[in-house]
């Protein structure tokens, strides 16, 4: 079949060793960055806290003290310092970080008063992961604790009624999601819900920039390499021809985006078990301590059921129709643009707006609930075609689901109306006359005046 | 001998300026005919119109009785395109653009195996075929893009400047391949050139055009005898000047 004829050949033109090569890069890199986080994250639930210390107190109460951190599990190197320049203290022991007992830090705390307790920790940046590894406030939480035991002890109070004093009410905390409830907290429920939620809009996001620009080259190329004009003159239908350009773009996007979404599965996967693992440690500590009842505890994934949160075959499929929907917009809408090119540098450029387009709903679907803006923006950001996909699934889950046809409708329209001009651009010989490029008419001039 | 093609009153409108008006000729079957003018006299224009590429503003031309205004599909089933300043497929080896050009003129993959030998007895590229067409010369690009072009046997090849950017040796070979052509295998040709040397050797008859008009058409040795001329370069400053008399 003809159709099938120029499938291969998109198919072939787009699929080369240069786009394989730059997949398995970015899947290996993933692979690699998520191996990397879970063994930072690991390093960090670790729960033996490695601190320097220098005790210039030096009396039997601050020994027993260190003792005691010791027998927690801290490992602690003692250090002798003078003076407060701390600076120097850090750069002569090579130290990021130190805890200092000043002296007489004995008798205040035997006169009833606060003691100071001095930390000095070095910042060297500002990224999320590099100062949690300083598990100086750790230590020093742990310092407080002794004395506020041992002050306890002295005041006659026992260990159990100390145990009930620190947290003398149990906290049941419930969820409500449209008329469900549910015995869980709202943080646990976040936890849970925005790991899942941060994959897709990611891979809807790459599906829209790579099929946009994948179509807008198939057909600026065959204008800038002047084969275009070959093509149409061919004894094969215009819809055949953007079909075979279409349904290419589709597969190879597809394709790109289930490699990315296996990539960022498994580097999720890895950073939020080892992170799983260390709140899973903690909601067992509390179990011991007896803050909720073993009866209770349900698992969280059915807590999330019983309020509708998770998502069952027919959400899933109303989210593939959704991105099929998507993908046919940014189709239309970049065979139009595509077909504005005139030369490479300006197939660069055309494309940003696009790409804008895609980007703003997908950084308001990362950090804000698209309903909370000021009317005007709410207005603005839907009117975007592509916002209804990345709140799609969010709106599914929480049973918002006249905002989620509303989005589908409103998406199909607009598809209809780009379509609509893709295809008479396609049948008709704007194609070949349209242009944004002013410059190219002065040339033809100067050339038949020679 | 029917016409192949009919032209009749085309005319194409450019926001403001008409690049072709009212041009009106005919070729038959078997026959070899060239738009000749200066640079931006309006043959590609004229050209494209026939090639279904541009929709005429007034007008119309029939190939092989096919309007190109009311049936353009059957139209391209009749005629190949040569575009000027064609490119092809860089990553394609020459094979296979022969190959994939062929798949959309029929589904007959027998039919498609006839057309690429054909075009590769025509083109004389040989092992270079099995190279990428990025690794090709001007030249033949040029060669590959002109046996595409005939390998299907189409009732009427649209050639704009086949020999354009090609050395005399190449445009020789290519002169001879059309002339061939048309007289073994009955294949009717239009052509342009602003080279009237050249097209006075190749073609049976020629239409002069100049800002968008068709001011004369007919056999090179009419005319040369018509106007007095020793060539054509002659015949056609005779025609332009003789019009802006009037
Ligand atoms: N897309 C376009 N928009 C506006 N004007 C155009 C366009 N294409 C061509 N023209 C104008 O139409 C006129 C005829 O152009 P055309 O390309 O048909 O000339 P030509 O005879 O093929 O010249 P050449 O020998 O340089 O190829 C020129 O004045 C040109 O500037
Ligand atoms: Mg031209």
């Amino acid at each position: 079949m003809k159709f099938i004829n120029l499938l291969k050949k998109e198919l072939k033109e787009l699929i080369n060793a240069q786009m394989i090569a730059s997949l398995l890069v970015v899947m290996a890199l993933l692979v690699a960055m998520g191996n990397m986080m879970s063994s930072t994250i690991n390093e960090i639930s670790n729960t033996e806290y490695k601190v320097s210390l220098s005790d210039r107190d030096d009396t039997d109460f601050t020994k027993s003290l260190l003792d005691q951190l010791e027998k927690d599990g801290s490992v602690i190197t003692l250090i002798k310092t003078e003076g407060d320049n701390y600076s120097e203290i850090l750069k002569e022991n090579n130290l990021d970080s130190i805890i200092i007992i000043p002296e007489g830090f004995t008798d205040l705390i035997n006169k009833n008063e606060k003691p100071e307790l001095i930390t000095v920790s070095r910042m060297e940046s500002a990224a999320m992961m590099s100062n949690i590894s300083n598990h100086t406030s750790d230590v020093t939480n742990l310092i407080n604790t002794y004395i506020y035991k041992e002050l306890s002890k002295k005041a006659g109070i026992t260990e159990e009624e100390l145990n009930y004093m620190t947290s003398p009410v149990n906290i049941v905390e419930n969820t409500v999601v449209a008329d469900k409830s549910a015995n869980i907290s709202v943080e646990t429920i976040m936890n849970n819900v925005m790991m899942k939620n941060q994959i897709l809009p990611i891979v809807v996001f790459i599906l829209i920039t790579m099929v946009s620009q994948t179509i807008m080259n198939a057909i600026a190329n065959e204008k800038i390499d002047k084969t275009l004009e070959t093509l149409l003159s061919a004894p094969v239908s215009r819809s055949s021809i953007i079909g075979a350009k279409m349904l290419a773009a589709a597969i190879v996007a597809m394709l790109n985006a289930a490699f990315y979404m296996v990539g960022f599965s498994s580097f999720m996967s890895k950073t939020t078990n080892s992170t799983n693992l260390s709140s899973n440690m903690d909601s067992l500590k509390e179990m011991a301590e007896g803050a909720s009842s073993v009866g209770d505890i349900l698992s969280t994934e059915a807590k999330l059921s019983q309020l509708g949160l998770s998502l069952g075959i027919t959400d899933y499929l109303l989210v593939g129709l959704q991105l099929f929907i998507t993908i046919m917009i940014c189709l239309s809408v970049s065979i139009i643009l595509g077909a504005l090119v005139n030369d490479t540098k300006s197939s660069q450029t055309m494309i940003m707006p696009l790409l804008m387009l895609a980007m703003i709903p997908y950084m308001i679907s990362i950090f804000a609930d698209i309903n909370s803006l000021p009317v005007v923006f709410k207005t603005l950001v839907y009117a975007i075609p592509f916002t209804h996909t990345f709140s799609a699934m969010s709106n599914l889950m929480f049973g918002h689901y006249s905002l989620f046809f509303g989005g589908i409708i409103y998406q199909i329209i607009v598809l209809a109306v780009c379509m609509f001009f893709a295809l008479r651009l396609f049948n008709s010989d704007k194609i070949l006359t349209i242009s944004l490029n002013f410059g190219k008419k002065d040339k033809q001039k100067t050339n038949s005046d020679t | 001998m029917g016409n192949v093609l009919e032209v009749k009153e085309l005319s194409k409108k450019y926001t403001k300026v008409f690049a072709a008006e009212k041009v009106s000729f005919e070729i038959g079957e078997g026959e070899i005919f060239a738009l000749i003018g200066p640079n931006g006299a309006g043959k590609t224009t004229t050209i494209r119109m026939i090639a279904t590429l541009l929709t005429p503003t007034e007008g119309d031309a029939t190939v092989a009785g096919y309007s190109i205004v009311k049936n353009p599909s059957k139209v391209r089933e009749c005629i190949t395109y040569l575009p000027d300043e064609a490119g092809a497929y860089k990553t394609m080896k020459g094979i296979e653009y022969l190959k994939f050009m062929g798949g959309l003129f029929t589904e007959d993959s027998k039919k498609i195996n006839e057309f690429v030998e054909r075009a590769k007895e025509i083109n004389g590229l040989g092992e270079r075929l099995n190279d990428k067409i990025g690794t090709y010369s001007r030249g033949m690009i040029r060669k590959l893009l002109l046996s595409r072009a005939v390998m299907t046997k189409p009732k009427l090849a649209i050639l704009d400047e086949p020999t354009s950017g090609l050395d005399v040796l190449n445009a020789l070979d290519i002169r001879k391949t059309i002339k061939r052509l048309a007289r073994e295998e009955n294949m009717s040709f239009l052509l342009s050139s602003h080279n009237m040397l050249e097209i006075e050797f190749v073609s049976d008859r020629v239409g002069i055009i100049s800002k968008g008009h068709l001011m004369v058409t007919g056999r090179t040795d009419e005319l040369k005898e018509r106007y007095n001329a020793p060539n054509l370069e002659e015949v056609f400053e005779r025609v332009v000047l003789e019009n802006e008399v009037h």
